[in-house]
């Protein structure tokens, strides 16, 4: 099932069109990364879902529900956390909480257990201090646990790691991973090895539309170029076995960087089987062998120009 | 809990952590010391600076002085310092963002202005009385005369105007989203009516007579019913601006 649906969704501040026919789909139990340059619109797109701005065109569809701009209806599968959330600073965080609480409409006894549930998992849990003395790092947990509150089946995080240090930023992506399998998780960010780290779904949105989206291992493959990388042991074993004749194809590219060969080819199997034939034949062994993957950098790179 | 007892509860919260309640009930009790002591010793003090030999004579000070200096000190300090306390009641939520995340919960837009609107006039009452209630008490101790009357209604009058002036600050925090902007409006809202005084034909529906007709009707001179289409036209003002608040702020980006 599908948790968040948004479909052609224009939005324009003035003459800058920020999105134009966005479709974005995030399934339910997935942790989803999602990614564009500084600008791109996806706080934009956020603010969407939340019902907090009014597209020009487009829908949006939570668990099924239609999102109404100025209403919150929608709101109650959703947790929030803004980029740089802010608190009364004259409360501590389980006043906060409760407060929160209150507010999502749940019960004294549900909120008091949620609380002290939540503060644990986001590490404050012995932390009796006000707002005003907090680091941004503890601000951003105690966000996680005010958005998780009421049990919501979709936690939306924009760039929650972006303003941390990076202890503070491992520690915010460990809890959204553990989250993985209760909630479904979508962060937006433009750092590429945060998603690495814990999404299973990436978008990446460019130029007020997707140009990539779906399970990170599936767009590994689509983009993977059919290259090799392999290390000898010394330079110039590498430049002997960079000049041997059966590289010296039209179909064969190979690069030598030092000790290193980037070998890339149409076809992926028959390369990869004569480069270990040479191996034996040549009797070498080398340092490492290995299919290029595409890291998410080099894909983003690609997509976005 | 519904979301009005909620929310108008963190307001009152906010009030006592922020020090507003004590600021404002401080302030107020100054000034309601201050009043009947003004009165008495304003003769004296008089007196005091003038060049031996030389003697002037001044009338009694009475009752009605002592009222006269509540009237002025509430309009002119209390009323200041009540707007400059909550100028940014509405707009420092709004420009730290920590609206969003309570608005995101569920928390109806329309809800937030009533709450903080009905937290304000409980500060409002609260400082207000206290300076009436110590007024009151110094002045009967001070002055034992019968002079003044309607005394609650003289003051219900003036916190009446400020009660229209407080809605007025949340317009104006919703309109320009800055505490100098709420005031600017509000402000600006004084200086029109005072404006609006100089056409005799609107000086009898004019709301500024609730702030500035208190001594006449403490001393007799104007009837307590001759203030009613003023306390009418201010009542629908207040309605009105806060609807209008309301309406705007729905449609306000947070």
């Amino acid at each position: 099932m599908n948790i968040l649906e948004i479909k052609d969704l224009h939005m324009s501040f003035g003459s800058n069109e920020v999105l134009r026919g966005l479709d974005m789909v995030v399934p339910e139990n997935s942790v989803f990364g999602f990614v564009g340059k500084n600008g791109a619109g996806k706080t934009t797109t956020m603010k969407i879902i939340l019902g907090l701005l009014k597209p020009d065109q487009g829908t949006v569809m939570v668990c099924g529900e239609k999102v109404t701009y100025g209403s919150s209806r929608t709101n109650r599968h959703i947790g929030f956390l803004p980029d740089v959330p802010e608190f009364y600073s004259y409360m501590r965080p389980l006043e906060y909480l409760h407060l929160c609480g209150e507010i999502a409409g749940l019960s004294r006894e549900r909120i008091k257990e949620r609380s002290v549930e939540l503060l644990e998992l986001v590490g404050l849990g012995d932390v009796n201090r006000r707002i005003s003395w907090f680091s941004r790092g503890m601000k951003q947990r105690l966000g996680i646990a005010q958005a998780l509150i009421t049990e919501p089946r979709l936690l939306i995080c924009d760039e929650p790691t972006s303003a941390l240090d990076p202890i503070g930023r491992r520690q915010i992506l460990d809890i959204l991973a553990a989250l993985k399998g209760r909630t479904t998780v979508v962060f937006s960010t433009h750092i590429l090895s945060d998603v690495e780290r814990i999404c299973d779904q990436v978008a990446i949105l460019d130029g007020g539309k997707l140009v990539v989206s779906g399970p990170i291992s599936e767009l590994r493959r689509r983009y993977r170029r059919n290259s090799f990388s392999v290390r000898f042991s010394s330079p110039e074993e590498a430049a002997r076995f960079a000049a041997l004749s059966a590289l010296q194809q039209p179909t064969i590219s190979v690069i030598v960087d030092g000790d290193t060969l980037t070998v890339a080819s149409a076809d992926q199997n028959g390369t990869g089987q004569l480069l270990i034939s040479l191996f034996s034949s040549e009797g070498i062994v080398p340092e490492k062998f290995e299919v290029l993957e595409p890291t998410l950098e080099s894909l983003f790179e690609e997509v976005v120009q | 809990m519904n979301h009005f007892a909620v929310f108008f509860k963190k307001e009152l919260k906010e009030s006592v952590k922020t020090y507003k309640l004590l600021l404002l009930g401080i302030v107020f009790l100054i000034l309601g010391i201050m009043n009947p002591l003004v009165a008495k010793l304003t003769p004296d003090l008089l007196a005091s600076f003038l060049p031996e030999g030389m003697s002037i004579t001044i009338p009694e000070p009475s009752s009605l002085d002592s009222w006269a200096q509540f009237f002025k000190n509430i309009q002119q300090m209390g009323l200041i310092v009540v707007l400059l306390v909550f100028s940014g009641v509405l707009t420092n939520e709004l420009s730290r963002g920590t609206l969003v995340l309570l608005l995101t919960k569920g928390l109806p837009r329309q809800t937030v202005i009533l709450a903080k609107y009905a937290a304000m006039l409980v500060l409002w009452t609260m400082s207000v009385a206290i300076s009436h209630v110590v007024t009151w008490v110094y002045t009967v101790y001070l002055f034992p005369d019968n002079l003044s009357q309607n005394l609650f209604f003289a003051t219900f009058c003036l916190w009446f105007f400020g009660a229209l002036l407080l809605a007025v600050l949340l317009l104006g925090g919703t309109l320009v989203s800055s505490s100098y902007g709420s005031l600017l409006v509000t402000g600006g809202l004084v200086v029109l009516l005072n404006l609006l005084n100089l056409f005799s034909a609107l000086k009898e529906y004019n709301p500024l007579a609730l702030a500035t007709k208190n001594m006449d009707v403490v001393s007799g001179a104007v009837a307590v019913s001759e203030l009613y289409p003023q306390i009418g036209i201010t009542v629908a003002l207040i309605l009105a601006t806060l609807g209008l608040t309301v309406l705007l702020f729905r449609r306000k980006l947070v």
